[in-house]
């Protein structure tokens, strides 16, 4: 037990001890606050939002937070790929010969450096909605329902900074696992879920599984899953890469 | 440390083959070979970095990824591994958490290296020397009996080497360390080692203490002396053998110019000439190795 609290502690010590964590975290706050404020800024039926100080409009705030979770999933993929990438994989496993401890230790650590950032973009994007849209009329009036999906949305930004984690053991190669995993989000699944035929698997995917966090981005008369569905489904993912990559890469020779 | 029957194909290259030694404790071993022998496949082995294809190694009786704390047993440095970002002592601390060692060894190690000053800089600036330096004191963390070092004099200049030859000779000697160093070069080795393991071409030429080595290389003596017979004859005796190279010429080796001196004087024998060539230590391992490299030049040149 000691010992894996201990392991989970090295992580953070590496996690703190380069400039990595405070870019990301900079970039997902400066993303959360910019949507945020695009949105209040834009928001009247003329732009096709609803106006602000409404609940749909609080609801489309909620859901800003989803919208960067590309950052905590780049967080997670270069915690478990630098390893390779600068060698520290032999350190490292020299001090844990057991590899399959250092990507549970990794998977742990990364979740709550996930809740970190959630915490702050969540805050960002309420203080912004709140500041800017006082000035525009209203600030945003939270509900439980708008509040839930608030909180959702953070905790997809947790759930995806594990899936990076896991795409990391699994894809050694960082910019390959970066790149591949950009282009998969933004270009593969919104192929997928625009070809009527595939569509319908749409809701399955990670991008589907995300939207149905939040409820937020299905349009176009695609079914998705719960929220709470879709967040396990996520998970899953995340956890499926990490014991694939554990049993496929990890294990691999560190030569 | 016992390595018994390593061997790892890589493709079609076979890197080490049926590799069979043994490390004593409390000595100093070079591990001896020429380019591409083995010797970095074989450490990684040892160390649970890679899998071998057939063989085990084992430490104290126990395989290394099976030890409990296997940073309070055994050190290594195999490469200099670290985030160019980070700071060397914040390198440190990561590995002291890892291996729920106190924090504060990071400092302990850091000033036995003599790296101190730098500690707060980031790695990725380092000079060659300061990251061996580095590699060391992330090997001596859990302050481990054993130490495997591949080729850690790579890319010191002449002042960091003889700190390093220091610095093990000290760890291993006063401190009674089992020390395990790779070298291509039997000189870089030759003034710390106790025992040498020399392998060519993934198997294993030679295995035994180094004065065994150093007595081979005595090399032999050529006489030359008009009654052949009669010097033959005062300087026969157990480990000495004579040949003849040409008229009134021998070839004694197992002996000294001293010694065979001495006996031709005491049998009444002319010498007109007495010279000694020694092969030296470095000829010996040349030629054990010779033919084992796996990428020599070719000599002679075309035009
Ligand atoms: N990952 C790998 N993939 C393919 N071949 C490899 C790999 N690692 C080592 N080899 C091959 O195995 C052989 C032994 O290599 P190794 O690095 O163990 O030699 P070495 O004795 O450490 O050499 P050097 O003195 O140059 O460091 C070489 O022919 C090398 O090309
Ligand atoms: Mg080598």
């Amino acid at each position: 037990m000691n010992a894996a609290v201990d392991l989970v502690r090295a992580e953070w010590t590496k996690l703190l001890s380069t400039k990595v964590f405070f870019w990301l975290l900079l970039v997902a706050a400066l993303m959360g606050g910019g949507f945020t404020a695009l949105f209040t800024a834009l928001a009247g039926a003329q732009n096709g939002l609803p106006p602000v100080g409404s609940p749909e409009f609080t609801e489309v705030v909620a859901g800003v937070p989803a919208q960067v979770a590309v950052i905590p999933l780049v967080l997670g993929i270069i915690g478990m790929t630098q390893e390779y990438r600068h060698r520290t994989a032999t350190p490292t496993f020299l001090v844990t010969p057991r590899r399959g401890r250092v990507v549970v230790a990794k998977l742990l650590a990364y979740a709550v450096a996930g809740v970190a950032v959630a915490a702050v973009v969540v805050a960002v994007t309420v203080a912004v909605a709140s500041g800017y849209g006082s000035a525009r009329g209203a600030a945003p009036d939270w509900t439980a329902d708008t509040l839930g999906t608030l909180g959702r949305s953070g905790l997809a930004l947790v759930v995806f900074a594990v899936i990076g984690v896991g795409v990391g053991a699994l894809v050694r190669n960082q910019v390959g696992a970066v790149v591949g995993s950009l282009v998969y989000l933004f270009v593969v699944e919104s192929i997928i879920a625009s070809i009527p035929a595939t569509a319908d698997a749409y809701r399955f995917l990670p991008g589907g599984a995300l939207a149905a966090m939040t409820g937020t981005g299905g349009g176009g008369g695609i079914d998705l899953l719960t929220a709470w569905q879709g967040g396990l489904l996520l998970l899953g993912y995340g956890l499926v890469a990490a014991v694939l990559g554990t049993v496929l890469a990890v294990r691999r020779d560190v030569v | 440390m016992e390595v018994r029957g390593l061997t790892k194909t890589f493709g079609s290259v076979t890197a080490v083959d049926s590799l069979s030694f043994t490390v004593e404790p409390g000595q100093v071993t070079g591990f001896l070979g020429p380019n591409g022998a083995g010797k970095t496949t074989t450490l990684r082995m040892a160390l649970g970095l890679i899998t071998p294809d057939r063989g085990t190694t084992t430490i104290g009786g126990t395989p290394y990824a099976a030890l409990r704390q296997p940073a309070r047993h055994v050190g290594a440095v195999l490469e200099t591994a670290f985030h160019p970002g980070r700071s060397g002592r914040d390198h440190l601390r990561v590995y002291c958490r890892a291996a729920g060692l106190p924090a504060s060894r990071a400092d302990e190690v850091l000033a036995r290296v003599g790296l101190t000053p730098a500690a707060r800089r980031k790695a990725g600036n380092y000079s060659l020397g300061m990251r061996q330096r580095l590699g060391l004191a992330t090997a001596l963390l859990g302050d481990p009996r054993v130490l495997v070092l591949d080729e850690p004099a790579n890319g010191l200049d002449p002042e960091g080497i003889q700190w390093l030859r220091g610095f093990l000779r000290h760890l291993a000697h006063d401190e009674g360390r089992t020390v395990l160093i790779s070298s291509h070069l039997l000189s870089e080795v030759e003034q710390t080692a106790d025992r040498v393991v020399i392998v060519g071409a993934g198997k294993l030429v030679r295995e035994g203490s180094l004065d065994e080595l150093r007595r081979e290389s005595a090399g032999t003596v050529t006489v030359r002396t008009p009654q052949a017979d009669a010097l033959a004859a005062a300087v026969a005796g157990p480990g000495v053998a004579v040949t003849t190279a040409g008229p009134g010429a021998l070839q004694v080796s197992g002996l000294t110019t001293d010694e065979i001196g001495h006996r031709a004087f005491v049998a009444g024998v002319e010498l007109h000439e007495l010279s000694a060539r020694t092969s030296g230590l470095e000829e010996v391992y040349f030629r054990l190795t010779a033919g084992a490299e796996q990428y020599a030049a070719t000599s002679g040149s075309a035009s």
